[in-house]
């Protein structure tokens, strides 16, 4: 009790709230802005932390982090341009609730179950962190294998439109993820000997062309006569979430659930856990036909999932000092700078400060809601503004936000030629969101996919060896499978009475 | 620019073709099976696979090869013209902002989409310089991005 007394006497003073304040506004900034990450408010918090103790150091991280994936939701939700890649997921249906007159019901989703997500991941984090930690250690390249193709199997499954389509988008997404030099060769691979190429398609300037600028880029095609979001059409941020939540608690419990699993997982983050969610989301729903059409139903479940996932990524970096994705790294990196060595042995010499921790998530995800609140109300004027006006703005904040990334023009160049695929890309009908995702994975699923025929000799059978590789493994042919299962009985019982 | 079902296949099934034979030079891992071509050969033969489904999709639906569909947006001439401009704006973004600056470069581009959007000339230019402002602020002294300088502004940094 003593322990716990001393962590909120490490938390609660003002110093700390202070910056917990001040990350949660800074976080909330950068995560609006698309093409600026959460993994980017970390890397930019790094040096300001150097001058800070331990407790607030890590608490600006904490704070930021969780602002910003969900003001990801911000962009996202009014201009269909998420402002990071756990936004990616639902933007479809946020974007077109937005477009109905129920933006804010949308944000507030976002926001009320990002917190709950977040919450029931701190939960978990606290409770149960060692033994989740010593299951994600077990996993091996099989699993993680089955892990992606799962991924990008759901992000197929879950885009609007047909199936081949979506399969195209993939592709678009994956043979981009093979530019450069990082593979198992170490070969250049379609770089043409441009420099810039040989460390692959940076993916932010990547995601920015697909999204936003193909949306300026239809927006101006349009005459920039974007129709107006209803005025009258507010429904309050807040008003509609009990029903949500009383509608949708397995929704949302789920998605808390597998978010916080999924961060659990080393190297697999928020992004894959909002896409898995909404697909599972999309799979159990009555409602099928209502996802991709403005249906709230995805965005709690993978609002959920993502805000999870942020906690669930601190369960190895913590207990086994692995990081659960790009944040964490940077953050153990922040603990050892500290003088903190993360590991089993930090629970037991200085435990105060990982409840210390725990606080300080809790608090993040709970003064989201205040700060939510206020940076949606102050977001929603966005839409006042004429498109006329407001593209040309977002053009800019695309060109600066791609140059950002590596601080040189190559980033804008790759924006504007992802602009143009994904200007043409739906034109035709194709979805962009899996293209996204094989962007992402593409690397993860090559080197896991080569490590595994190295190991197993080239025998596809080992994949299936391993009991939770197995298990990933027949999940993921079922996914393929019983849609197609499907269609033939329909087409059978369909060609029967004719027959009969 | 639309294309159907038939369309697509027949160019996703060529883009599979291309992607097979370009990894064909690719090299493995000294001692192995795999190596750089292993990934980009997995994706030709799913690209092929999945251009051959489509077309026998298509072929079975009877579906016909289109002429060149356009989209309603090519045919206004102003439509067109806007998204040349907003192209080719990028373009001149990356080409002059390293020798004129972010704040005269970002200036032209968005007072001109602006101006070819039809807002009003004070409007545009107004606007413009607020947001330049803004955006110069934000992220080159507060996130302390690079953004390429202009002699004479310095004072701006």
């Amino acid at each position: 009790m003593s322990i716990l007394a001393e962590a909120f006497g490490l938390v609660l003073q003002p110093y700390v709230l202070l910056v917990i304040l001040a990350s949660a506004a800074f976080g909330m900034f950068v995560g609006a802005i698309p093409g600026l990450t959460a993994t980017m408010a970390t890397a930019l918090l790094v040096p300001v932390t150097f001058f800070m103790d331990p407790v607030p150091a890590i608490a600006a991280i904490v704070t930021a982090t969780a602002m910003a994936i969900f003001a990801g939701d911000i962009p996202g939700t009014l201009l269909r341009m998420p402002g990071t890649p756990a936004s990616a997921a639902y933007v479809e249906d946020a974007y077109r609730m937005t477009r109905s007159g129920r933006a804010e019901e949308a944000l507030g989703a976002s926001l009320v179950f990002s917190a709950i997500g977040g919450i029931f991941g701190t939960i978990v984090l606290v409770t149960a962190a060692p033994v989740l930690a010593e299951v994600a250690l077990k996993f091996s390249s099989f699993e993680y294998f089955w892990l992606v193709v799962l991924g990008l199997s759901c992000a197929i499954f879950v885009s609007p439109g047909s199936v081949p389509r979506g399969m195209i988008s993939l592709v678009i997404g994956l043979f981009a993820a093979t530019i450069g030099i990082d593979n198992p060769a170490g070969q250049p691979r379609y770089t043409f000997g441009s420099v810039e190429l040989l460390a692959g398609v940076q993916f932010i300037p990547a995601m920015i062309g697909l999204f936003a600028v193909s949306e300026v880029l239809r927006s101006v095609a349009s005459g920039a006569d974007m129709p107006a979001v209803e005025k009258g059409g507010r429904t309050g941020v807040f008003s509609r979430q009990w029903g949500n939540l009383k509608r949708y608690p397995v929704q949302a419990l789920r998605g808390s659930v597998t978010g916080t699993a999924i961060g659990a997982l080393p190297g697999a983050g928020a992004d894959i856990a909002a896409w898995i969610s909404y697909a599972i989301s999309k799979k159990f729903s009555r409602q099928k036909e209502k996802f991709g059409t403005g249906h709230v139903e995805g965005l709690v479940e993978a609002g959920a999932s993502n805000n999870g996932a942020v906690s669930g990524a601190w369960i190895p970096a913590l207990v086994f000092g692995i990081p659960g994705d790009s944040i964490t790294a940077i953050v153990i990196g922040v603990l050892y700078i500290k003088g903190l060595n993360p590991g089993p042995t930090i629970f037991i010499n200085q435990p105060q400060l990982i409840y210390a921790v725990f606080i300080v998530f809790f608090l993040a995800n709970i003064i989201m809601l205040p700060m939510g609140w206020v940076a949606i109300k102050a977001a929603r004027t966005i839409l006042s503004i004429p498109a006329r006006v407001l593209m040309p703005i977002i053009l800019m904040f695309c060109i600066v936000g791609s140059f950002a990334i590596n601080n040189s023009p190559f980033g804008i160049l790759l924006m504007l030629i992802f602009g143009v695929v994904g200007f043409l890309m739906e034109e035709n009908d194709i979805p962009i969101a899996p293209a996204i995702l094989g962007l992402v994975l593409g690397p993860m699923l090559e080197q896991n996919f080569v490590t595994s025929m190295i190991k197993a000799d080239g025998s596809f059978l080992a994949f299936f060896e391993r009991p939770i590789a197995a298990g990933l493994g027949l999940f993921t042919i079922a996914i393929w499978c019983i849609p197609l299962v499907l269609a033939a009985l329909r087409r059978r019982r369909r060609a029967s009475p004719a027959g009969a | 620019m639309k294309f159907n079902d038939l369309l697509l296949g027949i160019l996703v099934l060529l883009g599979g073709i291309a992607i097979y034979v370009s990894a064909l030079g690719f090299t493995d891992i000294p001692g192995q099976a795999y190596g750089a071509g292993t990934m980009p050969r997995a994706i030709a033969i799913f690209a092929g696979c999945l251009g051959l489904f489509m077309i026998a999709k298509a072929a079975i639906a009877g579906t016909r090869m289109p002429r060149l569909e356009l989209s309603g947006w090519v045919r206004s001439r102003r439509s067109v013209l806007s998204v040349v401009v907003a192209l080719v704006l990028i373009v001149f973004y990356i080409v002059a902002a390293p020798s004129i600056g972010f704040v005269p470069a970002s200036l032209v581009v968005m007072a001109v989409l602006m101006l070819t959007l039809k807002t009003r000339p004070l409007t545009a230019i107004a606007v413009s310089v607020l947001a330049c402002v803004v955006i110069q602020q934000a992220f080159g002294r507060l996130l302390l991005v690079p953004l390429p300088r202009s002699e004479f502004l310095e004072f701006l940094w």
